[in-house]
């Protein structure tokens, strides 16, 4: 199928373009210089033309997702999705496999990256992204509890680590070293948590600071496309600022050799909104995102993604046990929580963000901090899917980001006056262009993700993933900048027609990306000792049954990493 | 206007009755209403296909419905206005989140009866199964309005995370009336199979009859005759007759609120 989309105004931060009057060609899934002159015609005149959105930080897919779904039917109830041809789905903040992908499909989103993958789960993870259409999907394994990390760091025994790491992604086909409170998860399964980066860890005697130096260091060791992904320890604290520069600042000096894509950073702290907290109790809790911001601006190691706080009843799911726990004491709503064996942990607590909780307007502002006080280079947009908001409300985050009207319409008539005495909102003019919109969506994703080469652009040669928005580059209106990017004009992925004016009109099944990395043999043999026995003593299941089989995908895209340099 | 609604003959699959609510059928032709789509299974029926219509004139919104049985679901869904007068059995969910005027079942009532109901009146002339007044599943904030009479007995789990409002059962109940309720009162005339006030916080539950099986987690305040049940300071309070085992609870919940009336003439094991 050819496609000529004719006189939009393309935004492509990758390769430059800014608000430029072009027509984009696509043949075979892929951008091309020019088409045939018998082509199907999309007329994008006043419409705004970007690569589709990625997600590189939610939650949509595997076990503790699928908990949530099962604790919350009145969710469920809230919201239903029924449209004609289409699968039918359910839940607001939690929603059902088919909703979340034509629902992100709707906006424009043409690939999503699940946050957190316990790796013995792997296989519920990919068995929902089966029933997940519409994107390319991967997920990242924790690494940050797990029992054979753990050790390997402690020893000191890098290259035994680096291979785990090799062999654990291709076990589960994972996308990326993802750490969950390095060390805090472990903790909870001793009823303990870790407080900053120097607590350590009982038994294993490990800090979080050695967790995230070896990991890092093993990342840039096997060359992985993405960074280490970090959920810093102290989520949600106040004052727990201090520990997100402390663990920001313990890998600077660490060096990027991505194998495979552009990326430059060492470090990708997510929902950097939960870790930006100053004070020392919900009473003296104040915003400290524009200090987070400044270090992030100084520091070209480190990207972020915020976790905006959209003030929605929602539903909070991390591996963080002991803060799910604590959330849980909080607010006495109902919970779940999970021990994964040798690796990880999980919890699941409805959270309501009241706009008139003054605690909760103050995080809305803490995250508003960071996104208007940081470089867009280096940040992300996210909710933290579900945690903070549900994905459904990007184009409200867009919207606030865009227009100083809306933002203050909402400081000044919705959120409790807290918002405006402990965050600096109020002070703050910035608003985002459309092309830092672009960059927060797409293009940082990509970069980040080290999937620049294929996807978050529009020059040739990419992947024909694109959204199309009817909205005015100047739009102030932040209703009307809402309800363009909920609901986009056109959408392609892999080159096919998928949405048009907001509704599915086509079915289609992404790729599950995934690393290959290959390291030496006498060192996989080695490892291979170490895990049978690990194996034997302590899991529940056979290594043999361990692995993720090819039938769990309804494609595999490897992304195949020589690391045999390892030695 | 009046409308009646006779159903022509036994049903299988149960149909979904929410669409016809007094206040919104007043402005229809009778045409228009036999050619309302109700949902049946994976299909739908017309009102016209299922019952024989009538309208009259009245002055308040009324809706007759005959023939009634268990397979009439959703009646009075979300109705703020009007009377309903259901002749023979409802089915499940009657009279859910309503927020204003009456429905009576001169019958039976199916499970879910006045589920998270907001205000107005659900009059159940028979028996209703479990979760009369409860919450939807899995939520935690249930019924917050309205007064729920049943006049026969009831099953498990009534008034489950209430809020607000009156339930008044004049029969039995199963196990667990008022579990996890965190306002209103509850009154049983009858019997309660077991624990009542399960996990309750705050709001009332008197038992006239027997409790068959107390819960070791609520604490005796003492023996009071005629009481009057305050739920806040400022409220003027109802009054109840009779001399009662006052216990407070449950204690499995830090600081509770809730309050237990205990007949003392029907439970003389409990002395």
């Amino acid at each position: 199928m050819e496609y000529i989309i004719k006189n939009g105004i393309v935004y492509d931060p990758l390769n430059g373009v800014d608000g430029e009057k072009m027509d984009i060609c696509v043949k075979d899934g892929k951008i091309v210089e020019s088409v045939s002159s018998d082509v199907l015609e999309i007329d994008a005149n006043n419409c705004v033309v970007m690569p589709g959105g990625m997600d590189s930080h939610t939650h949509v897919a595997g076990p503790k997702v699928n908990v949530g779904r099962t604790l919350r039917p009145e969710d469920s109830k809230k919201d239903i999705f029924n449209k004609k041809g289409l699968r039918s789905g359910s839940g607001f903040s939690v929603p059902s496999t088919f909703k979340t992908g034509y629902e992100y499909s709707e906006m424009g989103y043409t690939f999503v990256n699940e946050a957190a993958m316990p790796p013995l789960l792997a296989r519920h993870t990919h068995e929902e992204f089966i029933d997940t259409p519409q994107l390319d999907k991967a997920a990242m394994p924790l690494f940050g509890n797990n029992w054979m990390v753990l050790e390997y760091l402690k020893e000191g025994d890098f290259k035994m680590c680096a291979a785990y790491v090799a062999w654990l992604l291709r076990a589960t086909r994972g996308y990326a070293i993802k750490i969950v409170n390095p060390g805090g998860t472990e903790a909870w399964g001793w009823g303990k948590n870790v407080h900053g980066v120097d607590d350590p860890v009982p038994y294993f005697d490990i800090t979080g600071r050695e967790i995230l130096e070896g990991l890092a260091k093993v990342n840039e060791m096997l060359g992985l496309p993405h960074s280490i992904h970090v959920h810093p320890n102290d989520l949600g604290h106040p004052g727990n600022w201090e520990t997100t520069l402390a663990s920001m600042d313990c890998v600077k000096d660490i060096e990027a050799k991505p194998k495979y894509g552009e990326r430059t950073t060492t470090y990708y702290n997510t929902h950097l909104q939960f870790h930006s907290y100053g004070g020392t109790s919900w009473k003296d809790f104040v915003s400290k995102g524009i200090e987070t911001a400044e270090y992030v601006n100084k520091h070209d190691h480190v990207m972020v993604d915020v976790g905006q706080v959209t003030l929605d009843e929602t539903t909070t799911m991390t591996a963080d046990g002991p803060m799910e726990y604590d959330l849980h004491m909080t607010n006495g709503l109902k919970w779940a929580n999970c021990d994964v064996e040798l690796e990880t942990g999980s919890g699941v607590v409805p959270f309501i963000y009241s706009p008139k909780g003054p605690v909760y307007s103050v995080q809305w502002g803490i995250g508003l901090d960071i996104f208007l006080n940081i470089n867009t280079d280096k940040v992300i947009l996210s909710t933290d899917h579900p945690n903070a908001g549900p994905f459904t409300r990007y184009p409200r985050v867009i919207a606030w980001l865009m227009s100083k009207q809306y933002r203050d319409d909402w400081l000044n008539n919705k959120v409790h006056a807290w918002a405006k005495q402990k965050s600096f909102v109020a002070d703050n003019d910035r608003e985002y262009s459309i092309y830092d919109i672009a960059k927060v969506t797409r293009a940082n994703q990509a970069k980040v993700l080290g999937l620049s080469k294929e996807k978050g652009h529009l020059g040739v040669g990419a992947d024909a993933d694109i959204a199309i928005y009817e909205i005015d580059p100047e739009e102030k209106d932040g209703k009307v900048i809402e309800k363009a990017f909920r609901y986009a004009k056109y959408v392609l992925k892999g080159g096919e027609l998928v949405v048009k004016a907001g509704n599915v009109v086509k079915e289609v099944y992404g790729n599950t990306i995934y690393i290959n990395a290959k390291v030496d043999e006498a060192l996989e043999e080695e490892l291979m000792k170490d895990l049978r026995t690990k194996f034997k003593k302590y899991y529940s299941v056979n290594i043999d049954n361990y692995p993720v089989s090819d039938h769990y995908a309804n494609s595999w895209k490897a992304i195949n990493i020589d690391a045999t340099d390892i030695k | 206007m009046e409308l009646i609604l006779t159903l022509k003959k036994e049903i299988m699959v149960p149909v979904e009755m929410d669409k016809i609510l007094p206040e919104k059928v007043q402005d229809l032709s009778e045409e228009e209403i036999k050619s309302i789509e109700l949902p049946q299974g994976r299909t739908t029926i017309t009102v016209g296909e299922l019952f024989d219509v009538e309208v009259k004139e009245s002055e308040t919104p009324r809706l007759v419905i005959k023939n009634s049985t268990a397979k009439l679901k959703r009646i009075g869904e979300k109705m703020t206005t009007g009377e309903i007068v259901v002749e023979g059995d409802a089915g499940m969910y009657v009279g859910v989140e309503m927020k204003g005027g009456k429905i009576v079942v001169n019958g039976n009532a199916d499970s879910w009866a006045g589920q998270n109901m907001k205000g107005g009146e659900l009059i159940i002339k028979g028996d209703a199964k479990d979760y009369v007044g409860s919450a939807y599943r899995g939520d935690w904030r249930g019924m917050s309005g309205g007064t729920i009479v049943v006049e026969g007995n009831v099953g498990n789990e009534i008034g489950e995370y209430m809020k607000k409002g009156i339930i008044h059962i004049k029969g039995n109940t199963g196990i667990m009336p008022g579990i996890h309720q965190s306002g209103g009162i509850i009154i049983i005339d009858g019997d309660v199979e077991a624990r009542a006030g399960g996990e309750m916080l705050k709001g009332a539950i008197v038992v006239n009859g027997k409790l068959k099986e107390p819960l070791a987690s609520f604490k005796f305040e003492g023996i009071v005759e005629n009481p009057v049940i305050k739920l806040t300071k400022k409220d003027n309070g109802m009054p109840i007759t009779g001399r009662y085992y006052k216990f407070s609870g449950d204690y499995v919940n830090n600081k509770p609120k809730g309050q237990l009336y205990v007949s003392v003439e029907n439970n003389p094991d409990l002395r």
